[in-house]
C-alpha cells in the first residue's frame, strides 16, 4: 500500500569509548523494499538495536546515508514508528490514551482519532481496555498496546526492537501470529530486530545476519514460503538451521532467554 | 474465593453487585479499624495523663488536667481569641508557603533540567539550607524588623528547602525511556512539559509539598514563639508568661491538630490526583 522504500548506505557508527573508539557498526548497505517484513538478527553486541535507532532517528550521529523516498532522515518522524522492547507506556495514562500519545501531532480531528484509536486497540485484541491502567495489565497486553501504538499513526515503516524478548514462550508465539496478520492486513513495512532466530524465519521475507565488533553484514537470507508459516516443516526448519549456523559457536544467544540477569564469575565461583 | 474477586481489571462484563458491595463493606471496616488503632495511643495518653493530674503526682500549676484543657480550649474558641490567632498564623503559612513554592519550583526546576545550573547553585543552597530557621532570625530581623516580612521569609526559607530538593529529584528521575517516546513522537516543548515531564515528576512534587508544609507549619510555631505578638505561637507565649499552663496545652493540642490536618488534606489530593499508582510499586 506504501511506496516508501527505505535505503541505508554505507552507514557506520562509532561510540567515543574509554580508551579508544568503539566501532558498533561498519559499511551497512540494505535496501528495504515497501511492505517488506525484514529481521535483523545477530548476538548480542553486534549494533542491531542502534541500526535501529539510527533508522527511527534517535541518533543522528553517524556516517553514511538513510533515506526515506530518497529523503536524508534527520531525526524522527511521525512516518516512521518504534515498537520498543519494554512496552514503554506512561503510567499515568490510560490504554486509549497511551494509543493517543502518537496522534498528538496528527492533523486528524479529535473524533477522527479517537475512533483510529478504537480500531487499532480492536486490532491488537484490546476491545474493551480503552480506560484500564498499565499497572493493570500483563506483560503481552501492554506489548499489544505498544505495537497499538506503533501503528495508529499510519507510518509507512515500524521499527520493533526485540518486542517479544521480555515475554514467555506462549505469549511471545501469539503475538508472532498478531504480528504477522496485522502485517499481512497492513501491508506496512516492518523491520524487526531479534534474538530469536525462528522467530525471524516465522515472520520475515529477509533474514539478515549481524556479525559482532564491529557489526557487519555477514549475510542475507531469503525466506521464500508462503504465510503463514508450519515452524515444525522441513523447509522451514532447514532454513532455521542454516540461519543459525551461523551463530555456530556457543553460547548461542538464541537460545538464551534476554530476560536472564547477566552473570559474573563471581556467581560461578560461589556455586562450586 | 470466586475468580471474580482475583479479576485484575474491573471491566463493566466482570462488574459482580454482591462482590463489589461486599468488597466496599470489607473496606470501610478496615477503614474503621485503623482510625480506632490510631486513636488508641492518644486515648491511653490521655488516660495516663487523667491519673497523674487526679492523684497529684505533678502540681496541678504545671500539669493540668486534661478536663481544664478541654474547657479552656472551648473558652478560647467561644471567644474568638484562639481564631483570631490561628487565622493570623495560617494567613503567615499562606504567604510564606506561596512564596516557597514559586521560589523552590523554579530552583528545582532549573537545576533538575540543567547540570550547569545545579554546578552554579546547588553547593550555595544546601549550605544555605543547613543553617536552621532559628539561625536565621537573628540576622533577619536586623535586616527586614521583627514584622511580618520576617515571618514569611523564615516560613518561606523552611518550606523552600524540601520543594526544591524534590522538584530537582522529580526531574531528574524522570526515565530517559519515556523522553525518546516523547522524541519519536515529536512533542513540542509545551507537550513534552504537559504529557511527559509533570505527570512523571507529580510523584516527586507531592511529597515535595508535604515536607513544605509541615516545615512551613513547624516553622512559623518556632518563629512565632521567639518574635511575634499575635498568633497562635504568640498565645502559647502568652499563655506561659500568665503560668497558665492550661492554654499552653490547648495551643499544643490544635498546633498538632492543624498540622494533621494539612497533611491528610494532601494525602487525599495526592491519592486522587495519582491514583495510576495504585499498587503499582
Amino acid at each position: 500500500m506504501t511506496d516508501s522504500k527505505l535505503r541505508v548506505r554505507a552507514v557506520a557508527k562509532t561510540y567515543p569509548g574509554q580508551d579508544a573508539p568503539l566501532q558498533v557498526l561498519q559499511d551497512i548497505h540494505l535496501d528495504i523494499r515497501p511492505g517488506e517484513f525484514l529481521s535483523i538478527v545477530g548476538s548480542s553486541g553486534c549494533g542491531k538495536s542502534t541500526l535501529l535507532r539510527l533508522i527511527v532517528g534517535l541518533e543522528n550521529d553517524y556516517q553514511g546515508e538513510i533515506l526515506l523516498d530518497g529523503q536524508r532522515i534527520t531525526g524522527t518522524g511521525l512516518e516512521r514508528g518504534i515498537v520498543f522492547q519494554e512496552h514503554r507506556l506512561f503510567p499515568w495514562l490510560t490504554v486509549a490514551q497511551n494509543v493517543g500519545l502518537a496522534l498528538e501531532n496528527a492533523t486528524l480531528s479529535e473524533a477522527d482519532k479517537q475512533r483510529t484509536i478504537a480500531e487499532h486497540l480492536d486490532l491488537v485484541g484490546l476491545r474493551g481496555f480503552e480506560s484500564a491502567y498499565p499497572y493493570q495489565l500483563s506483560g503481552g497486553m501492554s506489548q499489544r498496546v505498544a505495537i497499538a501504538r506503533g501503528l495508529v499513526n499510519r507510518p509507512e515503516v515500524l521499527l520493533l526492537d526485540e518486542p517479544f524478548g521480555a515475554l514467555d514462550a506462549l505469549t511471545r508465539a501469539t503475538l508472532q501470529d498478531e504480528l504477522r496478520r496485522i502485517w499481512q492486513a497492513e501491508g506496512i513495512t516492518m523491520i524487526l530486530v531479534t534474538h530469536d532466530v525462528e522467530e525471524a524465519v516465522y515472520l520475515s521475507d529477509r533474514v539478515v545476519v549481524l556479525e559482532p565488533r564491529p557489526g557487519r553484514i555477514k549475510r542475507i537470507v531469503e525466506v521464500d514460503l508462503p504465510q503463514p508459516r508450519q515452524r515444525t516443516d522441513a523447509a522451514f526448519v532447514a532454513i532455521k538451521d542454516d540461519v543459525l549456523s551461523d551463530f555456530g559457536q556457543l553460547p548461542r544467544p538464541s537460545l538464551l532467554p534476554t530476560s536472564w540477569p547477566a552473570r559474573s564469575a563471581a556467581d560461578y565461583l560461589f556455586a562450586l | 474465593m470466586s475468580s471474580t474477586d482475583t479479576l485484575p481489571l474491573p471491566l463493566p462484563h466482570s462488574r459482580n453487585l454482591a462482590a463489589r458491595s461486599l468488597r466496599w463493606r470489607q473496606a470501610v471496616l478496615a477503614r474503621l479499624r485503623d482510625s480506632a488503632l490510631a486513636l488508641l495511643l492518644p486515648a491511653a495518653i490521655v488516660l495516663l495523663w487523667h491519673l497523674a493530674a487526679r492523684h497529684g503526682w505533678v502540681a496541678a500549676q504545671i500539669l493540668p488536667a486534661p478536663e481544664q484543657v478541654a474547657l479552656t480550649l472551648f473558652e478560647l474558641w467561644d471567644s474568638g481569641e484562639l481564631w483570631a490567632n490561628l487565622s493570623i498564623s495560617l494567613g503567615r503559612v499562606a504567604w510564606g508557603f506561596s512564596a516557597a513554592l514559586l521560589i523552590g519550583t523554579a530552583l528545582g526546576v532549573a537545576m533538575g533540567l540543567s547540570k550547569t545550573a545545579e554546578a552554579y547553585l546547588y553547593p550555595s543552597f544546601k549550605a544555605l539550607s543547613e543553617i536552621p530557621v532559628l539561625g536565621w532570625i537573628p540576622l533577619l530581623i536586623m535586616l527586614v524588623g521583627i514584622g511580618e516580612a520576617m515571618k514569611i521569609l523564615i516560613i518561606a526559607k523552611a518550606a523552600a528547602v524540601p520543594i526544591t530538593i524534590n522538584t530537582q529529584q522529580g526531574i531528574r528521575n524522570i526515565p530517559a525511556n519515556f523522553l525518546e517516546v516523547a522524541r519519536v513522537y515529536r512533542f513540542t516543548p509545551r507537550q513534552l512539559w504537559l504529557k511527559v515531564v509533570f505527570p512523571a515528576s507529580l510523584p516527586s512534587l507531592f511529597n515535595g509539598l508535604r515536607y513544605g508544609l509541615t516545615n512551613a507549619w513547624l516553622s512559623l510555631v518556632t518563629v512565632e514563639l521567639l518574635a511575634s505578638s499575635e498568633g497562635i505561637g504568640y498565645q502559647m507565649v502568652w499563655g506561659r508568661q500568665l503560668f497558665q499552663l492550661d492554654v499552653v496545652m490547648a495551643c499544643m493540642v490544635v498546633i498538632g491538630l492543624v498540622g494533621l490536618a494539612i497533611d491528610r488534606l494532601l494525602q487525599l489530593a495526592e491519592t486522587f490526583l495519582l491514583r495510576w499508582r495504585r499498587s503499582a510499586f
